[in-house]
């Protein structure tokens, strides 16, 4: 089983980008929960979400140790990089998160300046669809196109099937750039 | 396929599927996502939906609704079904039908938005003033809470009894699949008020408390004989017993899994009905079991009680004992009942009972 946290800001699309992970697993045939931070987090300050999948029942939804920790901003890295199983992968957003970082040397730690990427393709809002192909691509279960249909379907179901061609390219971009 | 779906909303759409004619509440977190959802879907089919200018007025009109013989429905979180427990006990007095959910969240007074188990004694032991229960289901995923949606309606026409559908804050936020129920249309009940004055009135002079007294407890004993619901693994064989139910049931399934993998004898029930209390998996527990773990979402170990209760019950000869591992708020993760375990083991825990 996988666990992935993903952790930012409100408004920065961390919980969609888990939901996309979710939902590609489902789309494969695999079990998955989606837990969310709620209340307190969703009025202004940090948002998270932990998804679990894989082909045996899921007991907790709840974050245990996470295989990877997507960063989107540095509070949440310091907030979480300490709960990375060991060997684990930490995903951070280097357009806010720069300088020197202090990384456990156990961790591989994976670079990616999401929002500068989501202009360069023209598609402003689709930094969390970058992360989130990134992250499944270094998690390697499940292929481009697997995550491009589980992701166009789901949101296709949500009736927000006209930013489908903005989705894949973000998608793209982001499963290229790691 | 089955497509990720929120607990709230699930439950939301299980209960429109079972019949559900009126909902009246007031929004809170984290319950607040079943009544949104509700105040589209229930007009949409013509049913209707109020947003109550109270908990109090909320619970009142459901109550209107089940004396009119439908299918109602009220939801609320902690400090919300506080407010609504008048409206409860009176419910409960008239021998009204309806479900009331309570997505239970942490914390004394207004507390706090963290998923807990804490109304645990308030849920089980009636709530309000009097002399009653309330039937009280606890699923431990959303396939689970939207499967005993129906059955939270057919428990309580079937006893003229409320049900508390107990869910917790995390079950109501999550994501996962599930397959949601069919529709099932039910009748309007042939006791409901019917605008002709076809009862007799009975005032608060007029009534025999004695006589009342006789059947509530025939009607709690039917319940309590017929109604027990729970899952269990491992019993039999085990030194011992996990007892937790919701999320934390679950996890503990996971917990024990691992822990037999390791070679401890131990085993799990995890009620799906919590009143009436499931004696019933109790007594299929290994006779010569040293004791049971419960595992819950609680600062002070509410479950725990029931657990020592139902052992002195079903162990009469001896006196088995019971821990309490309490988590406060949250999920508790498999390490954490595992960790309990070897405490409890490491004899680095006192026994609650």
């Amino acid at each position: 089983m996988r666990e992935i946290l993903y952790a930012g800001f409100g408004g920065q699309g961390v919980l969609t980008s888990g939901l996309v992970m979710s939902q590609v697993a489902v789309f494969k045939g695999q079990k998955a929960t989606w837990m969310p931070s709620y209340g307190s987090a969703m009025r202004g300050g940090t948002a998270n979400c932990t998804v679990k999948y894989g082909n045996d029942t899921i007991y907790n939804p709840g974050q245990e140790e996470p295989d990877l920790l997507l960063a989107m901003n540095g509070p949440s890295y310091q907030a979480f990089a300490g709960m990375v199983k060991l060997g684990g992968i930490i995903v951070i957003n280097s357009d806010i998160i720069s300088g020197e970082l202090d990384v456990r040397e156990d961790i591989t730690l994976h670079r990616v300046a999401c929002s500068t990427l989501a202009n360069e393709i023209d598609q402003p809002r689709g930094a969390n669809i970058i992360m989130a192909a990134a992250v499944i691509k270094l998690l390697n279960d499940f292929s481009l196109e697997d995550g491009i249909h589980g992701m166009n379907d789901m949101f296709e179901k949500k009736g927000k099937q006209k930013f489908e061609a903005g989705n894949t390219k973000s998608f793209e971009c982001g499963y290229n750039a790691v | 396929m089955a497509d990720m779906i929120k607990g709230n909303v699930a439950i939301a759409e299980a209960a429109v599927r079972a019949g559900v004619q009126f909902y009246a509440g007031y929004p809170i977190t984290p319950s607040t996502e079943i009544m949104e959802y509700l105040s589209g879907r229930l007009p949409e089919l013509g049913r209707s939906f109020v947003q109550a200018e109270s908990e109090v007025s909320g619970i009142n009109m459901v109550m209107g609704a089940a004396a009119c013989g439908f299918r109602a429905l009220t939801a609320s979180s902690g400090p919300g079904i506080s407010l609504k427990q008048e409206g409860i006990s009176c419910i409960s007095d008239e021998e009204l039908a309806c479900v009331v959910i309570n997505v239970v969240r942490y914390g004394n007074g207004l507390g706090t938005l963290y998923s807990s188990q804490c109304d645990y004694f308030r849920e089980t032991r009636g709530g309000g003033n009097g002399d009653y229960r309330c039937i009280v289901l606890t699923p431990e995923s959303i396939q689970e809470a939207v499967d005993l949606m129906a059955p939270a309606f057919e428990l309580a026409e079937k006893y003229r009894i409320v049900t508390v559908f107990m869910t917790e804050g995390a079950l109501g936020q999550m994501m996962e699949p599930c397959v949601l129920p069919d529709f099932i249309e039910p009748e309007r009940h042939s006791w409901a008020l019917n605008g002709k004055y076809t009862y007799k009135k009975i005032g608060i002079f007029d009534r025999n408390s004695m006589t009342e007294a006789v059947a509530l407890n025939e009607k709690h004993a039917l319940i309590k004989e017929n109604e027990q619901r729970w899952e269990s693994g491992h019993v039999e064989d085990a030194d011992y017993v996990f007892v937790a139910y919701g999320l934390p049931g679950r996890s503990v399934k996971g917990a024990v899994k691992e822990l037999r993998k390791e070679g401890h004898k131990v085993g799990f029930i995890r009620p799906i009905t919590t009143w009436p209390f499931p004696e019933n998996g109790f007594k299929e527990v290994n006779q010569n079991v040293k004791g049971f773990i419960t595992v819950e979402a609680s600062a002070t170990g509410q479950l725990v009680d029931d657990v020592a209760l139902t052992a002195k019950r079903v162990f009469r000869e001896r006196n088995v004992p019971a821990w309490s591992l309490c988590c406060v708020y949250g999920v508790p993760s498999l390490k954490f009942t595992k960790d309990g375990f070897a405490r409890i083991m490491n004899n680095e825990l006192k026994e609650a009972y």
